[in-house]
């Protein structure tokens, strides 16, 4: 008797473990047309409001918005498997040309017509997001990074124009604890500033490495001076608070600092990057734009549901909600005629200092970049190496790499 | 005769089919994603054939085997230095732990076992992170504002790549100790108190004891446990990329075991098919590895 309940209990174990595996029938009801997904990463505040705005405007649809901390590696994943992938995602435009070539993405133009794209958006927004001739994603806002000065310490008269003028004052300034000026020197997505100042680039459009033209060597070779006069660890953490605490004078930041430290109680002013006396061109960061994408189950089998949603997302109201929770540039250029954009200094400042930048690029090629490049300016910065050789070993790298993705 | 045979062929099949759920498991989640990734590693799968993939042969074991090139070597001098300095010191630390515990008389025995498992109840990726920041940050660290109240200048301590070294030392240490100091009290306890009776009365030190008794007494017992550490500090990877080459913070250090140096070298070109083929042959690196460990004490045995 023990024995056949044994053998049964394992077969019905058995059982359970292969229907698990099982698949689903295909084919969507109504209900589930109703439900869109969105992926995201952004701080609380911004995703609430996107939600709040979403909810508003589309009562009948059920929106699930889902934080995913690694929301990159999750899509190459299950960007193919409509069970486990989200319909919509709302990322930086630079894994744009990842998700076109693995096949998962849907030109936004199959949902929204181009002209009226064109019409809406602000046009480098719309740049930013075309892959290979197509757009694939509806931009929302934009954002850069700013020269940010605590006015504590550094009056606005004071703020320096150019970036000798920024030495001067970090001569002057660092010491005792406390830093002139302070920045993530050894990130590729911070120094890639100093690097189009001096007229290189660490990826261009094609998807060309670019660590060994004399320009990116000679922007390395000038940056070395403020990197003496900066704390040894540039990570995230240790920049900010040194800034928020006091410690910094000015620093170069995200919008996302804006907000931390006003609420901090700092009196936080916002300039223009310095130019660099030797190119007369500004420092000029990154340029990031954060959109919604569509995956292209979705789009074939959601079509609707999908276009109500971007038809939504397009409306100013989101915009102008979004740009004041998250102190970035509004992609849709009608948000620019609210009060309450034009009167916003930070918003502002973004959308002036971000139409003169360059949009990360968005090709596979550059996720091998931001690896490569970090390392060659830590061993630039940090371990003393020679500028010449770690630029031209680090190229070598970057080709090889770049060689075996294929 | 027959009857019997019938019935010895008829246990083991029931046998079988008893263990087949938990087998099969161990099938899903051990042998196919082995099997699974030495089967990506002979396609072509990348970014640009992501789902259409051929089979492409041995193609990516060529490519693999140029990333052992004059950087791997070094990786694994020092991969194989650091499970030995690591293992030796847990080894030492975790035995006086152990033994300091389980001394006669000894107070409040059970606050400090709680105490030290503590380590283990808390994420490692949080810990390493806790004394990245907390310790070694050489602008809001512990240690550099100790070094600062005493008069030296501040340190950077993960920059330099052999005090990076000990730093992630102690940090795994601080992860691995609870462990080992669990596994030695628990065989300590189990050693017959009437040996050292009998070794006591024969007049025997301390260290005496120690290596002909305690020793003796409690190496097969911690022997699994010892080379299931092997392993993990071996392969070992989440302390010292987290520490320092974690993208965004790297320290400057350029310490790499073969984990992180693969990882930099062929995990972030998003070719799947070569990053398998790179797994497939440290996985090969391992199972060597292991043969070689585990070939002495069977021999003892």
């Amino acid at each position: 008797m023990k024995r056949i309940i044994a053998s049964l209990l394992s077969i019905v174990m058995l059982m359970g473990l292969l229907c698990s595996c099982g698949g689903k029938s295909q084919g969507l009801t109504e209900e589930e047309r109703n439900i869109i997904v969105i992926w995201h990463d952004k701080e609380e505040a911004v995703a609430e409001a996107l939600l709040t705005e979403l909810q508003n405007s589309l009562p009948e649809v059920d929106i699930r918005l889902e934080y995913k901390s690694n929301l990159t590696e999750a899509l190459k994943m299950v960007g193919n498997d409509p069970k486990a992938a989200p319909d919509l995602y709302f990322f930086a435009h630079d894994k744009i040309g990842v998700y076109a070539e693995m096949g998962i993405l849907e030109p936004i133009t199959e949902l929204i017509a181009k002209e009226k794209l064109e019409n809406a958006c602000v046009g480098i927004t719309l740049d930013a997001a075309s892959y290979k001739g197509e757009i694939y994603q509806l931009p929302i806002y934009f954002e850069t990074l700013l020269f940010m000065y605590n006015r504590l310490y550094m009056a606005d008269e004071k703020v320096p124009e150019t970036t000798e003028e920024l030495y001067a004052y970090m001569e002057e300034k660092t010491h005792g604890g406390h830093y002139g000026f302070v920045e993530q020197h050894s990130t590729a997505y911070y120094s890639a500033g100093w690097i189009h100042g001096f007229g290189g680039y660490i990826m261009n459009g094609e998807g060309k490495p670019g660590l060994n033209m004399p320009e990116t060597m000679a922007a390395m070779e000038y940056h070395k001076k403020f990197v003496e006069l900066m704390p040894g660890e540039s990570e995230y953490a240790t920049v900010n608070t040194l800034f928020q605490e006091g410690k910094a004078h000015s620093t170069i930041g995200g919008p996302w600092l804006v907000s931390a430290s006003r609420a901090a109680g700092m009196d936080l002013g916002i300039a223009p990057m310095p130019v660099i006396d030797e190119s007369g061109i500004p420092v000029s960061p990154y340029m990031g734009v954060q959109g919604v994408q569509v995956l292209k189950y979705a789009a074939e089998n959601k079509t609707d549901t999908v276009k109500k949603v971007l038809d939504a997302l397009m409306q100013p109201e989101v915009g102008i909600v979004l740009a004041k929770v998250s102190g970035c540039a509004p992609a849709v250029k009608a948000c620019y005629e609210a009060e309450e954009v034009i009167s916003d200094d930070v918003v502002m400042a973004m959308r002036e200092t971000a139409e003169n930048t360059i949009p990360m690029p968005n090709c596979p090629e550059m996720d091998i970049m931001w690896t490569v490049a970090a390392d060659m300016l830590v061993n630039i910065n940090m371990s003393g190496q020679d500028v010449k050789e770690s630029c031209e070993a680090a190229q070598k790298k970057a080709e090889e790499l770049i060689d075996k993705m294929q | 005769m027959k009857p019997l045979k019938t019935k010895k062929k008829n246990t083991i099949l029931f046998s079988y089919l008893w263990s087949m759920p938990s087998l099969l498991l161990i099938c899903l989640i051990v042998i196919f994603p082995i099997i699974y990734t030495g089967y990506i590693s002979l396609t072509n799968m990348n970014v640009y054939h992501w789902f259409t993939y051929d089979l492409i042969g041995l193609k990516n074991y060529r490519e693999a085997l140029l990333v052992f090139d004059s950087g791997f070597i070094p990786a694994l001098l020092l991969t194989i230095l650091w499970t030995v300095v690591n293992m030796v010191l847990q080894l030492v630390i975790a035995y006086v732990l152990a033994s300091l515990l389980n001394t006669k008389g000894l107070r409040l025995r059970n606050l400090y076992r709680t105490l030290l498992v503590f380590p283990w109840a808390m994420p490692g990726y949080v810990s390493i992170l806790l004394w990245k920041t907390g310790m070694f940050n050489s602008q809001f660290g512990l240690l550099n504002q100790w070094m600062e109240k005493l008069g030296f200048s501040p340190i950077k301590w993960l920059a330099g790549d052999g005090i990076a070294f000990i730093c992630c030392t102690v940090v795994n240490l601080w992860l691995a100790l609870p462990f080992m100091i669990t596994i030695i009290d628990g065989a300590l306890q189990s050693v017959d108190q009437s040996f050292y009776e009998s070794a006591l009365l024969d007049g025997a030190g301390w260290i005496e004891r120690t290596v002909y008794i305690t020793i003796p007494s409690i190496r097969p017992i911690i022997a699994p446990s010892v080379i299931i550490t092997i392993f993990t500090t071996f392969k070992q990877f989440d302390v010292i990329y987290l520490m320092t080459q974690q993208a965004g913070a790297k320290t400057g250090a350029h310490i790499h075991t073969i984990l992180t140096y693969a990882y930099e070298n062929a995990f972030i070109t998003n070719n799947y098919g070569y990053s398998s083929a790179v797994s497939i042959v440290i996985f090969v690196i391992l199972i060597i590895f292991s043969y070689v460990i585990n070939r002495k004490p069977k021999e003892e045995v």
